[in-house]
Protein backbone atom coordinates (compact mmCIF):
# COMPACT_ATOMS: atom_id res chain seq x y z
CA UNK A 1 0.00 0.00 0.00
CA UNK A 2 2.72 2.57 0.91
CA UNK A 3 4.48 1.79 -2.42
CA UNK A 4 1.23 2.39 -4.35
CA UNK A 5 0.74 5.70 -2.53
CA UNK A 6 4.26 6.83 -3.54
CA UNK A 7 3.32 6.43 -7.23
CA UNK A 8 0.14 8.53 -6.83
CA UNK A 9 1.81 11.91 -7.63
CA UNK A 10 -0.46 13.93 -5.28
CA UNK A 11 0.72 17.29 -6.68
CA UNK A 12 -1.00 16.58 -10.01
CA UNK A 13 -4.26 17.45 -8.21
CA UNK A 14 -3.40 21.11 -8.28
CA UNK A 15 -3.50 21.27 -12.14
CA UNK A 16 -7.30 21.06 -11.99
CA UNK A 17 -7.54 23.26 -8.92
CA UNK A 18 -5.77 26.27 -10.45
CA UNK A 19 -8.83 26.91 -12.62
CA UNK A 20 -11.04 27.21 -9.55
CA UNK A 21 -13.08 30.39 -9.36
CA UNK A 22 -12.71 30.56 -5.56
CA UNK A 23 -10.96 33.71 -4.35
CA UNK A 24 -10.18 32.18 -0.94
CA UNK A 25 -6.80 30.70 -1.79
CA UNK A 26 -3.61 29.94 0.03
CA UNK A 27 -0.15 28.87 -0.95
CA UNK A 28 0.85 25.26 -1.50
CA UNK A 29 4.53 25.65 -2.15
CA UNK A 30 4.71 28.20 -4.96
CA UNK A 31 1.18 27.42 -6.21
CA UNK A 32 -2.02 28.99 -5.00
CA UNK A 33 -4.73 26.53 -4.10
CA UNK A 34 -8.17 26.82 -2.47
CA UNK A 35 -7.81 26.96 1.29
CA UNK A 36 -10.13 24.03 1.91
CA UNK A 37 -8.01 21.80 -0.31
CA UNK A 38 -4.62 22.52 1.21
CA UNK A 39 -5.08 20.27 4.22
CA UNK A 40 -5.85 17.22 2.09
CA UNK A 41 -2.98 18.00 -0.24
CA UNK A 42 -0.52 18.31 2.63
CA UNK A 43 -1.90 15.11 4.08
CA UNK A 44 -1.25 13.23 0.88
CA UNK A 45 2.27 14.67 0.58
CA UNK A 46 3.12 13.29 3.99
CA UNK A 47 1.39 9.99 3.36
CA UNK A 48 3.58 9.73 0.32
CA UNK A 49 6.82 10.46 2.16
CA UNK A 50 6.06 8.84 5.54
CA UNK A 51 7.96 5.59 5.14
CA UNK A 52 11.15 7.29 3.90
CA UNK A 53 10.81 10.51 5.88
CA UNK A 54 13.76 10.02 8.22
CA UNK A 55 16.06 8.71 5.48
CA UNK A 56 15.20 11.69 3.32
CA UNK A 57 15.76 14.13 6.16
CA UNK A 58 19.22 12.66 6.67
CA UNK A 59 19.99 12.85 2.95
CA UNK A 60 18.61 16.38 2.46
CA UNK A 61 20.26 17.96 5.45
CA UNK A 62 23.34 15.69 5.48
CA UNK A 63 22.35 14.62 8.97
CA UNK A 64 22.29 18.19 10.26
CA UNK A 65 18.60 17.98 11.17
CA UNK A 66 19.63 15.68 14.04
CA UNK A 67 21.92 18.39 15.42
CA UNK A 68 19.13 20.95 15.15
CA UNK A 69 16.65 18.71 16.94
CA UNK A 70 19.21 17.91 19.62
CA UNK A 71 19.87 21.65 20.07
CA UNK A 72 16.11 22.32 20.17
CA UNK A 73 15.42 19.81 22.93
CA UNK A 74 18.58 20.66 24.91
CA UNK A 75 17.60 24.32 24.91
CA UNK A 76 14.12 23.50 26.23
CA UNK A 77 15.68 21.24 28.88
CA UNK A 78 12.51 19.28 29.73
CA UNK A 79 12.43 17.82 33.21
CA UNK A 80 14.63 20.54 34.74
CA UNK A 81 11.77 21.87 36.87
CA UNK A 82 10.18 18.50 37.53
CA UNK A 83 8.00 16.22 35.42
CA UNK A 84 6.43 18.02 32.46
CA UNK A 85 3.31 17.38 30.45
CA UNK A 86 4.33 17.92 26.85
CA UNK A 87 2.51 17.95 23.53
CA UNK A 88 4.34 17.59 20.26
CA UNK A 89 2.43 18.68 17.17
CA UNK A 90 3.20 17.40 13.68
CA UNK A 91 5.33 14.94 15.59
CA UNK A 92 4.31 11.86 13.63
CA UNK A 93 7.61 10.02 13.49
CA UNK A 94 8.27 10.66 17.16
CA UNK A 95 11.69 12.23 16.69
CA UNK A 96 11.18 15.15 19.07
CA UNK A 97 9.08 13.20 21.56
CA UNK A 98 11.77 10.55 21.93
CA UNK A 99 14.42 13.20 22.45
CA UNK A 100 12.28 14.91 25.10
CA UNK A 101 11.78 11.71 27.05
CA UNK A 102 15.44 10.69 26.74
CA UNK A 103 16.63 14.13 27.84
CA UNK A 104 14.34 14.18 30.88
CA UNK A 105 15.47 10.66 31.83
CA UNK A 106 19.20 11.07 31.23
CA UNK A 107 19.73 14.60 32.53
CA UNK A 108 17.14 14.79 35.31
CA UNK A 109 16.36 11.15 36.19
CA UNK A 110 12.80 11.92 35.26
CA UNK A 111 10.48 9.06 34.28
CA UNK A 112 7.25 10.99 34.82
CA UNK A 113 7.43 13.46 31.93
CA UNK A 114 4.83 12.60 29.29
CA UNK A 115 4.49 13.50 25.63
CA UNK A 116 1.28 13.44 23.60
CA UNK A 117 2.29 13.09 19.94
CA UNK A 118 -0.27 14.65 17.63
CA UNK A 119 -0.30 14.52 13.84
CA UNK A 120 -2.84 15.07 11.11
CA UNK A 121 -1.49 12.11 9.19
CA UNK A 122 -2.09 8.56 10.46
CA UNK A 123 0.73 7.19 8.28
CA UNK A 124 3.28 9.43 9.96
CA UNK A 125 1.96 8.36 13.38
CA UNK A 126 2.34 4.71 12.39
CA UNK A 127 6.01 5.36 11.67
CA UNK A 128 6.28 6.94 15.10
CA UNK A 129 4.64 3.99 16.79
CA UNK A 130 7.06 1.64 15.03
CA UNK A 131 10.00 3.70 16.28
CA UNK A 132 8.72 3.73 19.85
CA UNK A 133 8.28 -0.02 19.88
CA UNK A 134 12.07 -0.24 19.93
CA UNK A 135 12.31 1.92 23.06
CA UNK A 136 11.57 1.53 26.77
CA UNK A 137 8.65 3.96 26.46
CA UNK A 138 6.49 1.60 24.41
CA UNK A 139 3.24 0.70 26.22
CA UNK A 140 3.96 3.19 29.02
CA UNK A 141 1.89 6.22 29.99
CA UNK A 142 4.84 8.44 28.99
CA UNK A 143 3.86 8.50 25.31
CA UNK A 144 0.57 8.49 23.42
CA UNK A 145 -0.38 9.03 19.78
CA UNK A 146 -3.32 11.08 18.51
CA UNK A 147 -4.66 12.01 15.08
CA UNK A 148 -5.83 15.61 15.23
CA UNK A 149 -5.62 18.93 13.44
CA UNK A 150 -3.27 21.44 15.07
CA UNK A 151 -5.60 24.25 13.97
CA UNK A 152 -8.55 22.80 15.89
CA UNK A 153 -7.55 20.41 18.67
CA UNK A 154 -10.70 18.78 20.07
CA UNK A 155 -11.23 20.32 23.53
CA UNK A 156 -12.52 17.05 24.94
CA UNK A 157 -9.26 15.32 24.08
CA UNK A 158 -6.99 18.38 24.56
CA UNK A 159 -8.44 20.53 27.34
CA UNK A 160 -7.36 24.12 27.97
CA UNK A 161 -4.53 25.00 30.36
CA UNK A 162 -3.24 21.46 30.34
CA UNK A 163 0.36 21.33 29.06
CA UNK A 164 3.71 22.63 30.29
CA UNK A 165 5.43 22.44 26.92
CA UNK A 166 4.13 22.63 23.35
CA UNK A 167 6.58 21.76 20.58
CA UNK A 168 6.22 21.75 16.82
CA UNK A 169 9.21 20.91 14.65
CA UNK A 170 9.23 21.33 10.86
CA UNK A 171 5.44 21.16 10.81
CA UNK A 172 3.91 24.60 11.19
CA UNK A 173 4.79 25.74 7.69
CA UNK A 174 2.46 23.05 6.32
CA UNK A 175 -0.55 24.41 8.22
CA UNK A 176 -3.13 26.43 6.31
CA UNK A 177 -3.92 28.79 9.18
CA UNK A 178 -0.81 29.46 11.24
CA UNK A 179 -2.52 31.97 13.60
CA UNK A 180 -5.13 29.29 14.40
CA UNK A 181 -2.35 26.85 15.31
CA UNK A 182 -0.78 29.47 17.58
CA UNK A 183 -4.15 30.23 19.24
CA UNK A 184 -4.71 26.56 19.91
CA UNK A 185 -1.19 26.29 21.33
CA UNK A 186 -1.99 29.18 23.65
CA UNK A 187 -5.23 27.53 24.70
CA UNK A 188 -3.82 24.16 25.65
CA UNK A 189 -0.76 25.49 27.49
CA UNK A 190 -0.92 26.20 31.21
CA UNK A 191 -0.05 29.71 32.44
CA UNK A 192 3.74 29.69 32.52
CA UNK A 193 3.85 27.03 29.80
CA UNK A 194 6.26 27.32 26.88
CA UNK A 195 5.64 27.26 23.14
CA UNK A 196 8.61 26.22 21.01
CA UNK A 197 8.83 25.94 17.26
CA UNK A 198 11.74 24.63 15.19
CA UNK A 199 11.28 25.47 11.53
CA UNK A 200 13.15 26.21 8.35
CA UNK A 201 13.52 29.93 7.99
CA UNK A 202 15.10 32.80 6.06
CA UNK A 203 18.86 32.89 5.59
CA UNK A 204 20.21 36.34 6.36
CA UNK A 205 23.54 36.02 4.55
CA UNK A 206 23.23 36.66 0.79
CA UNK A 207 26.07 34.31 -0.24
CA UNK A 208 24.79 31.49 1.94
CA UNK A 209 21.28 32.21 0.67
CA UNK A 210 22.38 31.74 -2.96
CA UNK A 211 24.12 28.45 -2.17
CA UNK A 212 21.17 27.29 -0.11
CA UNK A 213 18.67 28.09 -2.90
CA UNK A 214 20.76 26.20 -5.45
CA UNK A 215 21.00 23.20 -3.14
CA UNK A 216 17.29 23.29 -2.22
CA UNK A 217 15.83 23.59 -5.69
CA UNK A 218 18.25 21.33 -7.54
CA UNK A 219 19.57 18.67 -5.21
CA UNK A 220 16.70 18.01 -2.82
CA UNK A 221 13.96 17.24 -5.38
CA UNK A 222 16.51 15.08 -7.25
CA UNK A 223 17.21 13.18 -4.05
CA UNK A 224 13.46 12.84 -3.59
CA UNK A 225 13.11 11.21 -6.96
CA UNK A 226 16.07 8.87 -6.42
CA UNK A 227 15.63 7.86 -2.76
CA UNK A 228 11.85 8.18 -2.31
CA UNK A 229 10.66 7.98 -5.96
CA UNK A 230 8.64 11.14 -5.32
CA UNK A 231 10.18 14.30 -6.74
CA UNK A 232 7.00 16.38 -6.55
CA UNK A 233 6.45 15.93 -2.83
CA UNK A 234 9.99 17.07 -2.09
CA UNK A 235 9.60 19.96 -4.50
CA UNK A 236 6.60 21.02 -2.42
CA UNK A 237 8.59 20.68 0.81
CA UNK A 238 11.33 22.94 -0.54
CA UNK A 239 8.85 25.52 -1.88
CA UNK A 240 6.86 25.57 1.37
CA UNK A 241 10.03 26.67 3.21
CA UNK A 242 10.27 29.77 1.00
CA UNK A 243 6.64 30.74 1.68
CA UNK A 244 6.98 30.67 5.46
CA UNK A 245 7.06 34.11 7.20
CA UNK A 246 10.40 35.62 8.12
CA UNK A 247 11.73 35.32 11.65
CA UNK A 248 10.56 38.80 12.83
CA UNK A 249 7.13 38.30 11.23
CA UNK A 250 6.66 34.88 12.78
CA UNK A 251 7.72 36.11 16.22
CA UNK A 252 5.14 38.91 15.90
CA UNK A 253 2.49 36.29 15.05
CA UNK A 254 3.47 34.42 18.21
CA UNK A 255 3.01 37.59 20.26
CA UNK A 256 -0.31 38.31 18.60
CA UNK A 257 -1.53 34.89 19.70
CA UNK A 258 -1.04 36.05 23.29
CA UNK A 259 2.43 34.72 24.05
CA UNK A 260 5.20 36.70 25.70
CA UNK A 261 8.49 36.35 23.87
CA UNK A 262 12.02 37.56 24.50
CA UNK A 263 13.33 40.78 22.96
CA UNK A 264 12.23 41.18 19.31
CA UNK A 265 15.64 40.21 17.91
CA UNK A 266 17.71 37.16 17.12
CA UNK A 267 20.03 35.49 19.58
CA UNK A 268 20.45 35.06 23.29
CA UNK A 269 17.45 36.45 25.12
CA UNK A 270 15.74 37.14 21.81
CA UNK A 271 12.40 35.94 20.46
CA UNK A 272 14.18 33.53 18.11
CA UNK A 273 17.55 31.95 17.54
CA UNK A 274 18.93 31.19 14.09
CA UNK A 275 20.62 27.91 13.35
CA UNK A 276 23.17 27.77 10.54
CA UNK A 277 22.70 31.41 9.59
CA UNK A 278 18.90 31.15 9.45
CA UNK A 279 18.51 27.89 7.51
CA UNK A 280 16.46 26.89 10.56
CA UNK A 281 15.28 28.91 13.54
CA UNK A 282 13.95 28.18 17.01
CA UNK A 283 11.08 30.47 18.08
CA UNK A 284 9.87 30.43 21.68
CA UNK A 285 7.12 32.09 23.68
CA UNK A 286 5.60 31.76 27.12
CA UNK A 287 1.94 31.96 28.11
CA UNK A 288 1.72 34.42 30.98
CA UNK B 1 -10.94 33.63 24.00
CA UNK B 2 -7.64 35.15 25.15
CA UNK B 3 -8.25 35.98 28.82
CA UNK B 4 -4.58 36.65 29.54
CA UNK B 5 -3.40 40.24 28.88
CA UNK B 6 -0.16 40.45 26.95
CA UNK B 7 2.71 40.86 29.38
CA UNK B 8 5.97 42.17 27.99
CA UNK B 9 9.14 40.36 29.01
CA UNK B 10 10.45 43.78 30.13
CA UNK B 11 7.70 43.91 32.76
CA UNK B 12 9.00 40.65 34.21
CA UNK B 13 12.52 42.08 34.21
CA UNK B 14 11.25 45.20 36.03
CA UNK B 15 9.56 43.10 38.70
CA UNK B 16 12.71 41.01 39.09
CA UNK B 17 14.89 43.99 40.08
CA UNK B 18 13.63 44.32 43.69
CA UNK B 19 14.24 40.60 44.21
CA UNK B 20 17.94 40.78 43.34
CA UNK B 21 18.99 41.84 46.83
CA UNK B 22 17.50 38.61 48.23
CA UNK B 23 18.13 36.09 45.48
CA UNK B 24 21.04 37.61 43.55
CA UNK B 25 21.47 37.83 39.78
CA UNK B 26 20.10 34.34 39.26
CA UNK B 27 17.57 32.52 37.13
CA UNK B 28 15.59 31.98 40.34
CA UNK B 29 15.10 35.75 40.60
CA UNK B 30 13.60 35.82 37.12
CA UNK B 31 11.40 32.82 37.85
CA UNK B 32 10.01 34.42 41.02
CA UNK B 33 9.34 37.75 39.29
CA UNK B 34 6.04 36.49 37.81
CA UNK B 35 4.70 36.18 41.35
CA UNK B 36 5.17 39.95 41.73
CA UNK B 37 3.18 40.90 38.62
CA UNK B 38 -0.09 42.87 39.01
CA UNK B 39 -1.87 39.58 38.12
CA UNK B 40 0.54 37.31 39.96
CA UNK B 41 1.15 33.71 39.05
CA UNK B 42 0.77 31.11 41.75
CA UNK B 43 3.92 29.28 40.66
CA UNK B 44 7.38 30.50 39.67
CA UNK B 45 8.32 30.20 36.00
CA UNK B 46 9.87 26.91 34.89
CA UNK B 47 13.46 26.64 33.66
CA UNK B 48 12.13 26.13 30.13
CA UNK B 49 10.13 29.37 30.31
CA UNK B 50 13.12 31.32 31.67
CA UNK B 51 15.20 30.04 28.76
CA UNK B 52 12.46 30.93 26.29
CA UNK B 53 12.25 34.53 27.54
CA UNK B 54 15.73 35.42 28.68
CA UNK B 55 18.19 32.89 27.24
CA UNK B 56 19.88 29.66 28.15
CA UNK B 57 22.10 29.14 31.22
CA UNK B 58 24.06 32.26 32.19
CA UNK B 59 22.62 34.22 29.26
CA UNK B 60 19.46 34.75 31.35
CA UNK B 61 21.59 36.05 34.23
CA UNK B 62 23.35 38.45 31.84
CA UNK B 63 19.98 39.67 30.62
CA UNK B 64 19.02 40.34 34.25
CA UNK B 65 22.31 42.14 34.97
CA UNK B 66 21.94 44.31 31.87
CA UNK B 67 18.35 45.07 32.87
CA UNK B 68 19.55 46.13 36.32
CA UNK B 69 22.29 48.34 34.81
CA UNK B 70 19.69 49.97 32.60
CA UNK B 71 17.51 50.54 35.67
CA UNK B 72 20.46 52.32 37.27
CA UNK B 73 20.72 54.68 34.30
CA UNK B 74 17.00 55.47 34.52
CA UNK B 75 17.31 56.08 38.27
CA UNK B 76 20.06 58.65 37.66
CA UNK B 77 17.45 60.90 36.06
CA UNK B 78 15.86 61.36 39.47
CA UNK B 79 19.19 62.78 40.64
CA UNK B 80 18.71 65.67 38.24
CA UNK B 81 15.70 66.92 40.18
CA UNK B 82 17.39 66.69 43.59
CA UNK B 83 20.56 68.66 43.02
CA UNK B 84 21.55 68.20 39.46
CA UNK B 85 25.31 68.45 39.89
CA UNK B 86 27.71 65.79 38.63
CA UNK B 87 28.43 64.91 42.26
CA UNK B 88 24.75 64.32 43.12
CA UNK B 89 24.06 62.27 40.02
CA UNK B 90 27.08 60.00 40.42
CA UNK B 91 26.33 59.54 44.11
CA UNK B 92 22.79 58.58 43.22
CA UNK B 93 24.18 55.97 40.85
CA UNK B 94 26.39 54.59 43.60
CA UNK B 95 23.37 54.36 45.90
CA UNK B 96 21.61 52.23 43.26
CA UNK B 97 24.36 49.63 43.89
CA UNK B 98 23.87 49.53 47.66
CA UNK B 99 21.05 46.94 47.99
CA UNK B 100 22.90 44.46 45.73
CA UNK B 101 26.49 45.19 46.70
CA UNK B 102 27.28 41.65 47.83
CA UNK B 103 26.18 40.27 44.45
CA UNK B 104 28.01 42.82 42.31
CA UNK B 105 31.46 41.19 42.10
CA UNK B 106 29.91 37.99 40.74
CA UNK B 107 27.69 39.98 38.35
CA UNK B 108 30.61 41.93 36.90
CA UNK B 109 32.69 38.77 36.66
CA UNK B 110 29.89 37.11 34.72
CA UNK B 111 29.71 40.02 32.30
CA UNK B 112 33.40 39.89 31.45
CA UNK B 113 33.63 36.08 31.50
CA UNK B 114 34.45 34.62 28.07
CA UNK B 115 31.51 33.25 26.10
CA UNK B 116 33.72 31.90 23.34
CA UNK B 117 37.17 30.31 23.40
CA UNK B 118 38.76 33.68 22.53
CA UNK B 119 39.08 36.32 23.85
CA UNK B 120 39.79 34.92 27.29
CA UNK B 121 38.34 38.02 28.88
CA UNK B 122 35.79 40.35 27.34
CA UNK B 123 36.17 43.80 28.93
CA UNK B 124 33.73 45.46 26.53
CA UNK B 125 30.75 45.18 28.92
CA UNK B 126 32.80 46.85 31.68
CA UNK B 127 33.83 49.70 29.37
CA UNK B 128 30.28 50.02 28.06
CA UNK B 129 28.87 50.23 31.61
CA UNK B 130 31.30 52.99 32.68
CA UNK B 131 30.82 54.86 29.41
CA UNK B 132 27.00 54.70 29.71
CA UNK B 133 27.08 56.10 33.24
CA UNK B 134 29.46 58.88 32.21
CA UNK B 135 27.41 59.77 29.14
CA UNK B 136 24.16 59.85 31.11
CA UNK B 137 25.72 61.96 33.88
CA UNK B 138 27.16 64.47 31.38
CA UNK B 139 23.81 64.66 29.59
CA UNK B 140 21.86 65.22 32.81
CA UNK B 141 24.23 67.96 33.97
CA UNK B 142 24.10 69.57 30.53
CA UNK B 143 27.88 69.14 30.41
CA UNK B 144 28.24 69.06 26.65
CA UNK B 145 31.67 70.34 25.57
CA UNK B 146 32.56 70.51 21.93
CA UNK B 147 35.14 68.77 19.80
CA UNK B 148 37.57 66.36 21.39
CA UNK B 149 36.69 67.70 24.85
CA UNK B 150 33.43 65.73 24.56
CA UNK B 151 35.36 62.46 24.59
CA UNK B 152 37.94 63.60 27.14
CA UNK B 153 35.26 64.68 29.60
CA UNK B 154 33.39 61.41 29.32
CA UNK B 155 36.58 59.37 29.63
CA UNK B 156 37.48 61.27 32.81
CA UNK B 157 34.02 60.81 34.36
CA UNK B 158 33.97 57.12 33.37
CA UNK B 159 37.36 56.58 35.03
CA UNK B 160 36.27 58.41 38.18
CA UNK B 161 33.04 56.45 38.41
CA UNK B 162 34.78 53.10 37.81
CA UNK B 163 37.29 53.84 40.56
CA UNK B 164 34.52 54.92 42.96
CA UNK B 165 32.43 51.82 42.18
CA UNK B 166 35.37 49.47 42.77
CA UNK B 167 36.09 51.31 46.02
CA UNK B 168 32.43 50.90 47.01
CA UNK B 169 32.62 47.12 46.67
CA UNK B 170 35.48 46.92 49.19
CA UNK B 171 34.57 49.88 51.42
CA UNK B 172 30.97 51.01 50.96
CA UNK B 173 30.99 53.53 53.85
CA UNK B 174 33.75 55.68 52.35
CA UNK B 175 32.72 55.45 48.70
CA UNK B 176 30.95 58.83 48.55
CA UNK B 177 33.86 60.64 50.19
CA UNK B 178 36.20 58.89 47.74
CA UNK B 179 34.05 60.05 44.83
CA UNK B 180 34.10 63.66 46.12
CA UNK B 181 37.88 63.52 46.38
CA UNK B 182 38.29 62.19 42.83
CA UNK B 183 35.92 64.80 41.37
CA UNK B 184 37.79 67.57 43.19
CA UNK B 185 41.15 66.31 41.96
CA UNK B 186 39.89 66.00 38.41
CA UNK B 187 38.59 69.59 38.61
CA UNK B 188 41.96 70.86 39.81
CA UNK B 189 43.76 68.78 37.15
CA UNK B 190 41.43 70.25 34.53
CA UNK B 191 42.24 73.78 35.75
CA UNK B 192 45.96 73.05 35.75
CA UNK B 193 45.79 71.54 32.26
CA UNK B 194 43.76 74.52 30.97
CA UNK B 195 46.17 77.04 32.50
CA UNK B 196 49.18 75.08 31.31
CA UNK B 197 47.89 74.92 27.76
CA UNK B 198 47.15 78.68 27.87
CA UNK B 199 50.67 79.33 29.13
CA UNK B 200 52.17 76.98 26.53
CA UNK B 201 50.21 78.79 23.81
CA UNK B 202 51.51 82.13 25.08
CA UNK B 203 55.09 80.87 25.14
CA UNK B 204 54.69 79.35 21.66
CA UNK B 205 53.35 82.61 20.22
CA UNK B 206 56.16 84.57 21.88
CA UNK B 207 58.80 82.32 20.35
CA UNK B 208 57.07 82.57 17.00
CA UNK B 209 57.17 86.36 17.16
CA UNK B 210 60.84 86.33 18.21
CA UNK B 211 61.80 84.10 15.32
CA UNK B 212 59.88 86.26 12.84
CA UNK B 213 61.50 89.44 14.18
CA UNK B 214 64.96 87.91 13.59
CA UNK B 215 64.09 87.46 9.93
CA UNK B 216 65.00 83.77 9.94
CA UNK B 217 61.89 82.87 7.90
Amino acid sequence: MPAARRRLRPLQLHARLTHSSSSDTTHFGFQNVPRHKKEDMVKSVFSSVASSYDVMNDAMSLGVHRLWKHDFVSTLNPGASGPSKCIDLAGGTGDIALRILDHAREKHYDRETTVDIVDLNPDMLKEGQKRFKQTMYHNTPQVSFHVANAQALPPAQFPSDNYDLYTIAFGIRNCTDIPAVLREAHRVLKPGGTFACLEFSRVDNSLLSTLYDSYSFSIIPLMGSIIAADRDSYQYLVESIRRFPSQPDFSEMIREAGFTTGAPREGKGGAWRNLWGGVAAIHTGVKL
Amino acid sequence: MDTFPRICFRAILQHALPLISTHGFTRKTLSLAVMQLPNPHSQPLSETAITALFGNGDDARRTLINGWLKGGLEDMQHGKTTGGTMQHILKRRLRWNEPVLEHLPEAFALLVAPQQTLPRLDIRPAISHAASVADEACYLTSDIPEGTSWYVRRAVIASIYTAAELHQITSPQTSEAFLDELLEKSESVRRVVAESSLFAEYVGKSWGSLIKSRGIF
